[in-house]
């Protein structure tokens, strides 16, 4: 049964995608409804199920989802709805204005649902080794979708991504096969000595020195994937020159999918060293990442490049919360996932509608957007103060818990600083957030107003508001069983 | 045909011997149509040490591991990049960041550095049942950061893939001198995404071809801050 079920999950947009690339038009966009609509029913049951009964396995134990696998799954599929419904809207303005070609528009569909459907093995497999192949995969398929409209930037953009892309999941690969090498020498070579569940039982009989070895490799590559200082320089151009629903994607999930996989590697490496090791790399390059993505959101002049930064240094965050660890930084780390998700994705989304209506992304370019564009402009407005992190967003709550956390595990220094630079990022966004909504506002190309558009960038922020305020019990409940799986024993 | 594990083990070793000296090769070279050929006959030699140790050990899965990387390392790829080099205009790798005799010393350095530094039994040490071929390990560590190297220090897209392939080359020489290579679940998995990857190089070899008319990186310098 599970079998059946996974096999539709993924099978679903991998199919709907052959289906899409030919086809355009009206037809070509509920072929990707479609496709999504079963993926995502099936993933967010999936999820239920796991969440419910701990852990939901098939295929012999090659799929193996825990409750933070299936908090991954439930972004995954919710995030790309949001980028799915997006699309359309974006993709006939593209088209009309010929800055896609005719025939792209397909292509367009089948690489967005073969990047979906990347994304979603990562949650699934036990396996580290299958692990590095999904998330390999899901850059190979992005970057295809980064330079779908053949601009030099465009170009330039993909470009990096592929070959900075590829040579830091490489690291990855070395950092598994280390932990593949420690974890064979106590299993001996059985098909299930790379499983996660299988090594973190292990651990403390691992080689330590191949285990601190495969967490610098794992930090080093799937880091870059993250986008964590200093081998962020591809994210800034690959986010921003994406089309806007694809940007939502890969930095609302992309980078989670591979944040996903460090924290397998450091659960094992702390379950076999004891915290020390990997969490104080950890901390050291989370700060560098909150300190680094700091001049560039004050310098920016790219809107969507401002959010990419600013995706910097969320990841900066989240490997800050993840180093300290214990419980409520922990519980913060968790909830900021799911808030920078649906916020950012609705920012880039909301961002692509202003780009395509000013003709321009200079921000200098884009002001006054409350009259000129209140819908977009609106949306990101808002977003901006929930990102920053201003009460009441749920983006506040989990920041001071992660800060107060640190403190209490004794990084106190460490949560000082990054408190001081999580409110002069937040100044900084917020001057280009003000001027964006009260400035001059210069020629504009018209839209409609459109109450769709209008209700699907309102939803996730009012969520983010809400949440901030106030959890339902079943989600707390949820929260706390991810929580128990990112616990590194003896802590 | 048999082998014996001590006869394995020597192949194994000489053929790692061999993937490092044409990878020094490589860095020297400055004619992309000769690198390709190089960096087939590169995968060559790993399925062989591949499929030499599987027939050793008696175990299928190396075997057909071996003939999997024979296909789409020493056919595949190379063809794939064979297509790009004939569309484009130059073939050579006419001014990069480090010249080839410069290449050719750092890349030598390389392999003294990693044969001195790598000791694989610290690092990878035998276990039951391995073969013992001490000079594989330190000789993928060259080879990764020979790959490195080349994708580093040169202008066209083109060389920089064959740097990242050498790179690659590397690593599958790790994972087989480490552990005898991975699951072969994951094996397959890996080379799936190998052939995307270039499949995906060869995507934007030909937009950067018909946007900027060359395949050399300095193109790609607009994006800032």
């Amino acid at each position: 049964m599970n079998d059946l079920v996974i096999a539709i999950l993924v099978l679903a947009p991998t199919v709907g995608g052959l289906a899409a690339w030919r086809m355009h038009g009206r037809a070509v966009e509920l072929v990707a409804y479609a496709a999504l609509y079963i993926t995502g029913a099936t993933g967010l049951g999936m999820a239920l199920a796991a969440l419910q009964t701990g852990r939901v396995t098939a295929f012999g134990g090659i799929v193996s989802i825990d409750a933070l696998g299936a908090y991954l799954l439930a972004l995954t599929v919710l995030v790309a709805a949001m980028a799915l419904a997006a699309s359309p809207r974006y993709i006939r303005h593209e088209l009309a204005t010929n800055a896609l070609r005719p025939h792209v528009e397909g292509r367009y569909y089948a690489l967005f649902l073969w990047f979906v459907a990347t994304l979603i093995v990562v949650p699934l497999v036990d396996n580290l080794g299958l692990l590095w192949v999904a998330i390999e995969a899901t850059t190979i398929v992005s970057a295809l979708l980064v330079g779908i409209n053949r601009s030099p930037e465009a170009i330039e953009a993909a470009w990096k991504y592929l070959i900075l892309g590829t040579i830091g999941v490489g690291f990855a690969l070395l950092a598994t096969l280390l932990a593949y090498a420690s974890s064979v020498r106590v299993l001996g070579e059985s098909s299930d000595a790379l499983n996660w569940t299988r090594l973190i039982s292990i651990a403390p009989q691992l080689n330590p020195n191949l285990l601190r070895l495969s967490f610098v490799f794992a930090l080093a590559g799937y880091g870059t994937k993250i986008g964590l200082a200093p081998f962020h320089t591809w994210l800034p151009d690959a986010h921003s020159q994406a089309p806007s629903p694809i940007s939502a994607l890969l930095s609302g999930v992309s980078l989670i999918a591979a944040f996903y996989a460090l924290v397998r590697f450091h659960l094992v490496t702390a379950a076999g060293l004891g915290s020390g090791f990997s969490s104080t790399l950890l901390v050291a390059f989370g700060l560098l990442s909150i300190a680094v993505a700091l001049p560039f959101l004050i310098r920016q002049e790219d809107i969507k490049r401002l959010l990419a930064y600013s995706s910097v240094e969320h990841m900066g965050v989240l490997a800050l919360g993840l180093g300290f660890g214990g419980p409520l930084a922990l519980l913060g780390v968790i909830a900021h996932i799911g808030f920078h998700a649906f916020t950012k994705a609705t920012l880039f989304i909301s961002a692509g509608e202003l780009v395509q209506q000013y003709g321009s992304r200079r921000l200098s370019a884009i002001r006054g957007t409350l009259t000129a564009a209140p819908v977009a402009g609106g949306a990101l407005g808002s977003g901006i103060v929930l990102i920053g992190g201003l009460p009441p967003s749920g983006i506040f709550v989990t920041e001071f818990a992660i800060i107060v956390g640190g403190v209490t595990r004794g990084y106190g220094l460490a949560a000082a600083l990054a408190a001081l630079l999580l409110a002069l990022c937040f100044v900084a966004m917020a001057v280009h957030g003000s001027r964006i909504v009260w400035g001059h506002s210069g020629p504009v190309q018209a839209q409609g107003f459109d109450r769709g558009m209008a209700v699907r960038l309102a939803l996730p922020l009012l969520a983010v508001a809400v949440l901030g305020l106030w959890t339902p019990g079943p989600l707390a409940t949820a929260l706390e069983s991810i929580r128990a799986v990112l616990a590194v024993p003896g802590v | 045909m048999t082998f014996t594990p001590l006869e394995a083990a020597r192949l194994l070793d000489t053929c790692a011997a061999g993937v490092v000296l044409i990878g020094v090769l490589i860095a020297e070279t400055r004619s992309m149509g000769r690198a390709i050929w190089l960096v087939a006959a590169q995968a060559v030699l790993l399925s062989a040490a591949v499929v030499g140790v599987g027939i050793a050990t008696g175990s299928a899965h190396l075997v057909l591991g071996g003939l999997l990387t024979l296909v789409s390392r020493g056919i595949a790829v190379p063809l794939i990049l064979g297509r790009i080099l004939r569309a484009s205009p130059v073939r050579v790798e006419r001014n990069p960041y480090l010249g080839p005799r410069v290449s050719l010393i750092v890349a030598i350095a390389i392999v003294f550095a990693a044969a001195l530094a790598v000791d694989s039994a610290t690092l990878g040490g035998s276990f039951d049942g391995s073969i013992n071929a001490p000079r594989a390990l330190p000789a993928s560590v060259a080879e990764v950061l020979t790959g490195l190297l080349i994708a580093m220090t040169r202008r066209k897209g083109l060389s920089i893939v064959i740097g990242l392939l050498v790179f690659e080359n590397g690593l599958a020489l790790t994972a087989f001198s480490l552990t005898y290579g991975m699951p072969f679940v994951v094996e397959l998995g890996a080379t799936f995404d190998l052939l995307l990857v270039v499949v995906a190089v060869a995507v934007y070899a030909r937009r950067m071809l018909t946007v900027f008319g060359t395949l050399s990186t300095d193109q790609l310098r607009n994006l800032r801050g």
